[in-house]
């Protein structure tokens, strides 16, 4: 696959989700060069704001088995990956494994904070290994898989939110925003009306192995090594403690309890590549850091309690880290 | 058929990266030459200056042109090494100025044998398209930092300040001496027969300049006689020139009477240190001797003195026998103190801050008083008016005058009463040992009494006794 090959095919499936996603285009991009990355998704916003319907957009124009899991207090991890059932078999009876909805290139978890612990634990595990063990037996996980979770930033009685161990394995943490009037204007249209958008599917029959091939190609994608040390002092000066020998910022070390972990950097390398690609160029810019620092950073940092007395959101300590950390 | 022509500057993008480099270190070469450059030669400058003054020899000369090349070179490569630009900053200067993003950055410092060929051969192909939207000479243009024009304008006025203030000091240190000054004026006039005279009179006036021997003031006199005749001549002529002629020379005059007059002032001080004189102290003339008289009593009992002044009365100078006890008679004893506070111009041995000398030891006490008045420095301030003295008389002092004293109403109305002095001093069981001190303020009952001392001019000489 050539550098072309891979931007046409980002370009169609965007234009084919924002067919029914009306705005949010920064996001549908983001989705889709984490699920290029191979990474999971984290998408945080209020109900009714399309999350659910972008997801199942973005599974039915990839045409990827999908599916579902509403997460609640109740739901077991075998109701998840999958449980060994006896069945009767010509005379004999035997466990047999019966997969659970994990087993799908693309994993809807809806309200992932809903569900206790043991059951996140259970997805987030399967999220890092792309495997899931059930009795003792490892069953491998579809290629490609991705988890795109859902959490609602309020109600947030009897939820579980999600530990920072965990919350360091999504790739991105998306924030999903209400529209603006004009987009709500078109959404209205779209929605309320007697013609509604069909998703046609854009990857062919093997579309398996053109996501693995996409995946490789971004990869490839060339970093300056002034770009990257760029983005080494970005991800060390999220430390409050000063790592590296480094002194921490002003805003770091008041507001921050945790800094990044090198994942952080990972996701923001590999976003900067997706990014590039998607416009068509076999390197990475300044500029492709710069559009993907917040969604790979913002989960990834610990704020501290002063921090959330004082209403201080990580993106705004990211971007005081953006202005004192400057390019080579 | 169609060729494509290249563009000239469509080269390869590592090409166009070290042509900005040596661009760019030229331009830094270019700022520091002119941050560093003119100071240097503004040194050199101001080196042949004083070379050709004289101030500094041929060596020294070169010394300083040397050091001054020296420090010159190494202060431009200690600021052109940091000013160097590396291949990065000229790459992301390129990706700036061509709308490139991080192109030539990344062409630049990537490793090319780890990247797949594909995607180098791409990046450079997509390199060069940017090639087309830059040219070096138009976007880099080399444009004076604000640094050169501060270092121009500093060599500028420090060339301009030592052309314009050498002479202005070699003037100052090597003054030319008046005499010269006047024949050279002198020699000017020669040229014109109308000014010959005056041209010998100013000759003759600088030769006595020259002489040590003629005093100041008399100096002074023939300037001013001779700045007079200039004046007068000045006011006939009509030729231009000549008028400016004389001017110079009448300044020149007036610049010789000013030196003469101070010189008069630095000898009247340096009389003055060495046993006072003028009028303020009255004890350097006549009165020494008196004093002296009374200095021989030093050590001796009051009564003494006592009998010294009716002797000295008798011959008609009771009263320039010693200048300080009469003040002590004119008021009660215990005064003695109030009248050592208030300063006489007349007595400067008299002074508040000097310790008090007990009444029973007036003959020690007028000894100190002496010496207090020979160890006084002259008073302070300006030259005393010309009224003070008669004619003839000069500033030194009162040639051959005694004391002076004044006679207070007091005292005049006494001696209208038929009361001698003696007579009244002796009622109240007072001595007058001493001279009076003059220009005792009255008595602050008396009416119209002065609040401060003068010293006595000479058109009241006619009641000083």
């Amino acid at each position: 696959m050539s550098p072309e090959q891979f931007q046409q095919m980002f370009k169609r499936l965007e234009a084919e989700v924002q067919r029914v996603i009306v705005g949010h285009d920064d996001l549908i991009r983001k989705i889709l060069i984490a699920f290029f990355a191979g990474g999971h998704v984290l998408l945080e916003g209020v109900p009714g704001l399309g999350k659910t319907l972008l997801v199942k957009s973005l599974s039915r124009a990839l045409g990827l088995s999908f599916k579902r899991i509403q997460f609640t207090p109740d739901l077991m991890p075998s109701d998840i990956v999958g449980t060994e059932v006896l069945s009767e078999h010509s005379g004999e009876r035997e466990f047999q494994f019966k997969r659970g909805p994990i087993f799908a290139h693309v994993v809807l978890a809806d309200e992932i904070n809903r569900a206790t612990p043991k059951t996140q634990s259970a997805v987030l595990e399967a999220m890092e290994e792309k495997q899931v063990t059930v009795f003792g037996d490892s069953h491998i996980l579809e290629s490609p898989f991705i988890v795109l979770a859902t959490q609602n930033p309020i109600e947030l009685e009897g939820t579980y939110p999600l530990p920072e161990a965990q919350l360091d394995r999504f790739f991105f943490k998306l924030l999903v925003t209400s529209p603006t009037p004009v987009e709500l204007k078109e959404i209205l249209k779209r929605t309320t009306g007697m013609v509604t958008s069909e998703i046609s599917k854009v990857l062919p029959e093997d579309g398996g192995k053109l996501v693995g091939e996409m995946h490789q190609l971004l990869r490839q994608v060339m970093i300056a090594p002034p770009i990257e040390d760029y983005v080494v002092r970005l991800v060390y000066a999220t430390q409050p403690n000063g790592a590296n020998g480094s002194s921490p910022r002003a805003a770091v070390k008041q507001y921050i309890r945790f800094g990044s972990s090198p994942r952080g950097a990972q996701a923001i390398i590999l976003g900067a590549k997706g990014n590039a690609l998607a416009e068509n160029r076999v390197h990475v810019s300044y500029e492709d850091v710069e559009r993907v620092v917040y969604p790979a950073l913002r989960h990834r940092i610990i704020l501290n309690f002063q921090a959330e007395a004082e209403n201080i959101t990580t993106d705004q300590v990211i971007g005081e880290i953006f202005k004192q950390v400057a390019r080579n | 058929m169609q060729v494509l022509s290249r563009p000239s500057n469509r080269q390869q993008p590592e090409n166009i990266l070290g042509r900005l480099v040596a661009r760019l270190s030229r331009h830094a070469l270019w700022d520091s030459l002119l941050l560093f450059g003119p100071p240097a030669s503004a040194l050199i400058f101001a080196a042949a200056l004083l070379f050709r003054a004289g101030w500094l020899g041929q060596v020294a000369t070169i010394v300083a042109v040397t050091l001054t090349l020296a420090l010159g070179v190494v202060a431009i490569v200690l600021r052109l090494r940091p000013l160097l630009p590396n291949v990065l900053r000229a790459a992301r200067l390129l990706d700036q100025r061509s709308g490139a993003k991080d192109h030539f950055l990344t062409l630049a410092t990537i490793d090319g044998a780890k990247q797949p060929a594909s995607f180098l051969s791409r990046l450079r192909q997509q390199t060069e398209i940017f090639l087309n939207r830059v040219e070096l000479k138009r976007d880099f243009p080399y444009q004076l930092k604000r640094s050169a024009y501060w270092s121009l304008g500093t060599a500028l006025l420090l060339a301009a300040a030592v052309y314009l203030l050498l002479p202005l000091a070699h003037s100052m240190l090597n003054p030319i001496g008046a005499p010269d000054r006047l024949r050279e004026l002198a020699q000017k006039m020669t040229a014109n027969p109308e000014l010959r005279p005056l041209a010998g009179e100013l000759q003759a006036l600088a030769a006595k300049l020259e002489d040590p021997q003629m005093p100041a003031k008399e100096k002074k006199a023939l300037a001013e006689r001779l700045e007079e005749k200039v004046e007068e001549q000045k006011k006939k002529e009509e030729q231009k020139d000549k008028r400016d002629l004389l001017g110079e020379a009448a300044s020149a005059l007036t610049g010789v009477e000013k030196q003469q007059e101070s010189a008069s002032g630095k000898e009247q001080q340096k009389d003055q240190k060495r046993g006072g004189g003028g009028i303020q102290t009255n004890a350097r003339q006549d009165g020494q001797g008196e004093n002296k008289q009374s200095q021989g009593s030093s050590g001796e009992s009051k009564g003494d003195s006592s009998a010294q002044l009716t002797k000295d009365m008798d011959q008609g100078k009771a009263s320039q026998a010693n200048p300080k006890e009469p003040g002590q008679d004119k008021t009660q004893p215990g005064d003695a103190k109030n009248n050592q506070n208030q300063p006489d111009p007349n007595q400067p041995g008299k002074d508040p801050n000097q310790p008090k000398v007990s009444k029973t030891q007036g003959g020690s006490k007028e000894g100190a008083g002496k010496e207090q008045m020979s160890e006084q420095p002259p008073p302070q301030g300006g030259p005393q008016a010309d009224r003070f003295y008669k004619a003839g008389e000069g500033k030194e002092g009162l040639a051959g005058a005694g004391y002076v004293t004044v006679q207070l109403p007091e005292e005049v109305v006494a001696d209208s009463k038929g009361e001698s002095r003696v007579t009244k001093e002796s009622k109240n069981n007072s001595t007058r040992t001493q001279v009076p001190l003059s220009n005792v303020p009255l008595p602050a009952h008396i009416p119209n009494a002065p609040t401060e001392k003068q010293q006595m001019p000479i058109e009241y000489r006619g009641i000083i006794r």
